[in-house]
C-alpha cells in the first residue's frame, strides 16, 4: 500500500497529472474566496459570522459551492449551473427526439451533447447570479430578519454595477466548467466530480469544528466514529453488483476468431448514484422558496397555507418531512435509473455481438430479464439512499448539528462516489507500469 | 484613482464576455453527468490540435488579466473606504 504510495510520485507521468489536478483544485479554492467587485467584504464576513449554522434557503447550493455563494464571491455560483445543465440536458433525452439520436449517434453526437450542456451552463449562469445579486440587493441573502450590516451587502447599487457583477459571475462560472474539462483532459478523474468533492470536502473542518465547540469533546468523537463506519458501509454498498453472466458466440472473420469468451454485466446496487438525492432535496425546497416569497408585511397575519409550509416543509426534523423526503428519494431512484440504463438497448446490443445470458433466448426475453433484476436489485438500493440521506435530519434533531452534517446525505454519497472513482483511475494508470495497485 | 477605477471596470467587461466567448470555443471534454457519479471508464484522450493550444494559451492569458483586474479593483475599493 505504502509503496504503492511511493511509487505514485516515481511515476513521471502521473505526477504531473495528480500535480496538475492539485494546482488546479487550489487555483478553484483560492478564487472562492476573491470577492466579486462592489462587494462590501467586511458586511459579508460580519453578516456570515452572524449566521453562522442557521439553515438558510441556499443551504445546499451553498454546500455545493463550497461556502462561495453565501460570500458572493467571484466563482459563487461553483458548478451547480453545469450540475443542473447536465440534468436539464439528460433529462430532454426522454422529450425531445433529436437529443435521443444524437446520444445514439456515438462519439460525434455525444460531442454536440455536451456542447449543448455548455450553453445551457452559461445561461443558467446569468440567470443564477441575475438571482443571487437581487436578493442579495434587497438584503435577503441571510434571511429576511436580519438587519443592519445585511442589508449593506452591496457598495454601489446602480445598474452598471450589477451588470458588471452578473458578467464576472458568469464568466466565474466559465472558468470553473473550463477547469473541471481541464482535468478531466489532462488530470486524473472526472473534473467536474473532483471540484464538488473539494467543495464538499472544504466545509468539513468547519462543521466538525462547530459540533466540538458547542457540544464537547465526547460528542465530537462519537460523531466521528458513526461517521467512519457510514464511510465503510457507503463504500460496501457502492461496490456491491448483481453479475449476470454473458456468454458470447466464436465467430470467424477471416483468419481471427473473435468472442468466445464469458464476461458479465454489471447491474449495481446503487445504480443512480446521487443525482436522486439532489432531485428530491431540490424539489422540497420549492415550497419554502414560494411560501417565503408570500411572506406578508409585518404585522399582518399569513395565509393559512404559508404557515402549514413554513411549519412542516422547511425545517428538516418534521417527520413529514423526512418521509415526504425518503418517497422522493425512491420514486426518483427509479425514475433515473429507467433513464440511464436501458434494457432493451442492452439487449439489442448483446444480440448483434453474438452475445446471450445462458439459459436465456436473446432478443425480448433478455431485456424481459434484464428489467425483472434491474428493478429487484434497486429496490434495496433506492431504499438505502433514501436511508442515507436522512442521516443529517436525524442528526438534526438528535445531536442539534447542522443540515451540512458531514457525514450523511449528498454529501457522503459524493466524497465516497468520487473518491472510489479517482482511485480507481490512478490505480488503472499505475497498472500500465506494474502489476501491483492500490487496491486489493 | 477614479479614473483608474473606470478603466478596470470597463477592461473587467470586456474580459469578462471574452472570456465566457472563448470558454464557449473550446471542444467540450466534460463527458456529462454521466461519468460523473460512478460511472463507466471513459476516458479517451483526444490529442488537441494546434487551434486548440493556441486557443488555451489565449484563454489562460485572459484569465490571469480578468483575475488581476478583479483583484486590483477589490483593492482599491479596500483603500477607498479605508481612508
Amino acid at each position: 500500500m505504502f509503496s504503492a504510495v511511493a511509487r505514485i510520485f516515481r511515476t513521471p507521468d502521473l505526477r504531473r497529472k495528480i500535480g496538475f489536478t492539485l494546482g488546479i483544485i487550489a487555483l478553484y479554492r483560492l478564487g472562492s474566496f476573491i470577492p466579486a467587485p462592489f462587494v462590501d467584504f467586511g458586511n459579508v464576513q460580519a453578516c456570515l459570522a452572524q449566521n453562522q449554522g442557521t439553515s438558510g434557503l441556499y443551504e445546499l447550493v451553498n454546500l455545493f459551492s463550497g461556502g462561495a455563494l453565501l460570500q458572493l464571491s467571484i466563482f459563487a455560483l461553483g458548478i451547480m449551473p453545469y450540475i443542473t445543465a447536465s440534468i436539464i440536458v439528460q433529462l430532454l433525452r426522454v422529450v425531445i427526439p433529436h437529443f435521443e439520436t444524437l446520444h445514439k449517434e456515438g462519439q460525434a453526437g455525444q460531442g454536440k451533447l455536451t456542447q449543448y450542456t455548455r450553453y445551457l451552463t452559461i445561461f443558467l449562469g446569468v440567470l443564477q447570479s441575475t438571482t443571487l445579486i437581487t436578493v442579495a440587493r434587497s438584503g435577503a441573502l441571510f434571511g429576511t430578519n436580519s438587519g443592519g450590516e445585511c442589508s449593506q451587502l452591496l457598495t454601489n447599487d446602480a445598474w452598471y454595477a450589477i451588470l458588471l457583477m452578473v458578467i464576472t459571475m458568469t464568466a466565474g462560472t466559465g472558468l470553473i466548467m473550463w477547469m473541471g474539462e481541464l482535468i478531466t483532459e489532462r488530470g486524473v478523474g472526472n473534473g467536474m466530480s473532483l471540484l464538488i468533492f473539494t467543495s464538499i470536502s472544504a466545509t468539513f473542518p468547519a462543521s466538525l469544528w462547530a459540533i466540538w465547540q458547542s457540544r464537547g469533546v465526547e460528542t465530537f468523537l462519537l460523531v466521528l466514529a458513526v461517521g467512519l463506519l457510514i464511510v465503510g458501509l457507503v463504500v460496501f454498498v457502492e461496490q456491491s453488483q448483481r453479475r449476470i453472466p454473458v456468454q458470447y458466440a466464436k465467430r470467424m472473420v477471416g483468419r481471427r476468431t473473435y468472442g468466445g469468451n464469458n464476461t458479465y454485466i454489471p447491474i449495481k446496487v446503487n445504480m443512480a448514484g446521487v443525482v436522486p438525492v439532489i432531485f428530491a432535496s431540490s424539489l422540497l425546497y420549492l415550497p419554502a422558496l414560494i411560501a417565503q416569497f408570500n411572506q406578508p408585511a409585518a404585522g399582518q397575519e399569513p395565509a393559512a397555507w404559508v404557515t402549514w409550509v413554513t411549519n412542516y416543509l422547511t425545517k428538516g426534523d418534521h417527520p413529514l418531512y423526512m418521509l415526504l423526503y425518503f418517497l422522493l428519494i425512491v420514486g426518483f431512484t427509479y425514475f433515473y435509473v429507467a433513464i440511464t440504463f436501458n434494457p432493451e438497448e442492452v439487449a439489442d446490443n448483446m444480440k448483434k455481438y453474438g452475445g446471450f445470458i445462458p439459459g436465456i433466448r436473446a432478443g425480448r426475453p433478455t431485456a424481459e430479464y434484464l428489467d425483472y433484476v434491474l428493478t429487484r436489485v434497486t429496490l434495496p438500493g433506492s431504499i438505502y439512499l433514501g436511508l442515507i440521506a436522512l442521516i443529517p435530519l436525524i442528526a438534526l434533531a438528535l445531536v442539534g448539528a447542522n443540515q451540512n452534517f458531514p457525514f450523511g446525505g449528498a454529501s457522503i454519497l459524493i466524497i465516497v462516489g468520487v473518491g472510489l472513482e479517482t482511485v480507481k483511475q490512478i490505480d488503472s494508470q499505475l497498472q500500465q507500469r506494474h502489476y501491483e495497485g492500490l487496491l486489493r | 484613482m477614479e479614473i483608474l477605477q473606470v478603466v478596470l471596470l470597463v477592461v473587467l467587461g470586456i474580459t469578462s464576455l471574452l472570456l465566457t466567448f472563448l470558454i464557449l470555443l473550446h471542444k467540450g471534454r466534460g463527458g456529462g453527468l454521466s461519468d460523473m457519479f460512478g460511472g463507466g471508464m471513459s476516458s479517451n484522450l483526444g490529442s488537441s490540435g494546434v487551434a486548440e493550444r493556441n486557443l488555451n494559451r489565449i484563454t489562460v492569458i485572459l484569465g490571469l488579466v480578468w483575475f488581476a483586474t478583479i483583484v486590483a479593483l477589490g483593492l482599491i475599493t479596500k483603500f477607498q473606504s479605508g481612508v
